[in-house]
């Protein structure tokens, strides 16, 4: 069980982290942006899961994109994970939520991996590669490291390309996060909640399953060997809006017996039944961002009666860990269901 | 970063990318790393698994050389499926366990690439009862097939034949073609002392030792569902 004082020394070991202090901001995901839509399920998603936001009626949505790096500048161009955290505004003034990234898979199993993590994965001096070591990187068969982006002096790679090596869970996560890349617009990029979650059918039959939002636009990165921007993703999403709304479509996966039901680095196969739950439809980005992007506080157990959590170590350790962070930032709270 | 690199950054980056490079390093680097870190040829066929969905539209793809390699080779190969059309229609109605199965020529190769439902040694069997006489006339044409034909008196060897020749899928994760390769050499164990760099080179010898492989899972529109629940939904009858 994680209570609130190990809650916090997860929020601190982040903070700790930080190349810099974000003050009354999130200690990661610091930089997004609020965009709000609606949400309608498929003609099969009541099948699957009686939660009120899966009966086909339209449900008001509130999204929250961001890039991944903790701290105050903005670096869209980067290589970076990104999030997309969506509550679902239900008829009852409550609300469920659904966080996803575009991390297929986490790197850590349980809160002790966490910690070992933080512990090595810490900010280091980043510098840029000389020629004649990336000569030896290609007589070794290696890909070169790449150079540093503008500006950037310092990130975690090689610790957690250390942890990686020394620990096998974490590779997949570690590996995809090294070449994850940076998408064009938030509205092309997959995003998958990682961990699992148990769905009640009508029948009352329970099923394991993951969720992921996969773009009606296409996935589409930018070019990795371009010098990165650093600033586009919000105006290209509010333009994107204008004219025309931008879809995600709601996959959700059925688990079996013998898949990771409480290890989020590990992946499902794809050879696994996946349903439509529904179609999201994003229509604009509010003026007012300090609320609907900044105080504005999601959490991952935030769900609503035909979802609940399984048994993953790290989705119950997020439960109370969003709490501690949004209370040090002085987040909005919201009812719980 | 391109703004910022000196000339010797920009050389080797470029040399990274050159064709000539890129031959030159796979008549010296290549062996060499294989010398020195000799990788084995993973097994063909689906990963096993205990999992329903696993066990379900699961993937063969076959290369086989052909014997005569010129445009008569390919013609006789070419003729052997055409000629037994109504066999092969037959045996996928009997069988009633493949999605779809496709001879492809590509070079001096006759392919035969299907997805199936169940185990693959019952895939097989159940073929070489019903169409034996295609498996027949393809193999024959190919090379080192004589030694398992007639198919129907060589059951358990043309099995192992086929498999044999099964590619090699790659799984859908980067690693977890590490995972296959710790596992062909029996390493099983949770953590150990890697270098996740060398997963490019990995990957190269991999496919020095695999030359022919199949690029992930597959990729499926509908997972999870056998041939007869397809049919049986689509009201097609059995």
């Amino acid at each position: 069980m994680v209570d609130a004082t190990v809650a916090k020394q997860l929020v601190e070991a982040i903070i700790a982290n930080l190349p810099e202090p974000v003050g009354k901001r999130r200690p990661v995901h610091t930089i997004g942006i609020g965009v709000k839509g609606k949400f309608v399920a498929s003609e099969v998603a009541r099948d699957y899961c009686v939660a009120e936001h899966f009966n086909g009626e339209t449900f008001d949505v509130s999204v929250r994109f961001s890039n991944g790096l903790g701290g105050l500048h903005q670096h869209d161009g980067w290589s970076d994970v990104r999030g997309m955290a969506t509550r679902f505004h239900l008829s009852d003034g409550n609300g469920t939520d659904l966080i996803a990234t575009t991390l297929g898979e986490f790197f850590v199993r349980n809160v002790d991996d966490f910690f070992e993590f933080a512990r090595i994965a810490t900010l280091a001096p980043y510098p840029k590669r000389s020629a004649w070591q990336k000569f030896l990187d290609l007589l070794q068969l290696k890909v070169p490291q790449r150079d540093p982006y503008p500006n950037e002096t310092q990130n975690v790679n090689a610790g957690a390309l250390r942890y990686a090596d020394g620990h096998r869970f974490a590779q997949l996560g570690v590996f995809q996060e090294g070449v994850i890349g940076a998408p064009v617009s938030y509205a092309r990029a997959s995003y998958h909640a990682v961990h699992t979650f148990m769905v009640k059918d009508p029948d009352g039959v329970r099923r394991p399953v993951r969720f992921s939002w996969q773009p009606v636009a296409g996935v589409s990165n930018s070019d990795p060997n371009a010098v990165p921007r650093d600033k586009y993703l919000f105006e290209e999403i509010a333009k994107r809006l204008q004219p025309w709304p931008a879809r995600f479509m709601l996959m959700m996966t059925i688990g079996e017996d013998g898949d990771a039901l409480d290890d989020p680095t590990k992946p499902w196969p794809g050879t696994r039944r996946r349903i439509l739950m529904g179609t999201l439809t994003l229509t604009d980005v509010p003026k007012d961002q300090e609320k609907e992007g900044e105080r504005i506080s999601f959490n991952p157990t935030r769900l609503h009666d035909g979802i609940e959590v399984s048994s993953d170590p790290i989705l119950e350790a997020r439960r109370c860990t969003y709490e501690v962070s949004r209370e040090m930032r002085g987040g909005c709270p919201f009812r719980w269901s | 970063m391109p703004g910022d690199q000196g000339f010797w950054d920009r050389l080797v980056t470029k040399l990274a990318q050159c064709d000539g490079f890129k031959r030159v390093a796979s008549w010296t680097l290549v062996p060499f790393w294989a010398s020195r870190t000799p990788v084995k040829p993973l097994p063909g066929g689906p990963h096993p698994a205990v999992q329903p969905s696993d066990n379900l539209q699961c993937m063969m793809n076959l290369i086989m050389p052909l014997k005569v390699k010129s445009p008569i080779g390919r013609a006789e190969a070419a003729l052997a499926i055409a000629q037994n059309k109504d066999a092969i229609y037959a045996g996928l109605n009997n069988v009633g366990t493949v999605h779809f199965a496709r001879f492809v020529i590509v070079g001096d190769n006759i392919c035969m690439f299907s997805v199936y439902d169940g185990d693959f040694t019952n895939y097989i069997r159940d073929f070489i009862a019903t169409i034996g006489q295609v498996f027949n006339a393809v193999v024959e044409l190919v090379e080192g097939g004589e030694e398992v034909l007639p198919c129907e008196d060589h059951v358990e060897a043309f099995i192992q034949w086929v498999h044999e020749r099964d590619l090699y899928q790659v799984p859908d994760t980067a690693t977890d073609f590490l995972r296959d390769q710790e596992a062909l050499k029996g390493d099983t164990a949770v953590s150990g002392n890697d270098d996740l760099t060398l997963l490019p080179r990995q990957m190269i010898l991999q496919l020095r030792a695999n030359p022919n492989v199949s690029l992930g899972s597959g990729y499926r529109a509908y997972p999870g569902f056998s041939v007869a629940q397809v049919r049986k939904q689509l009201g097609l009858g059995w």
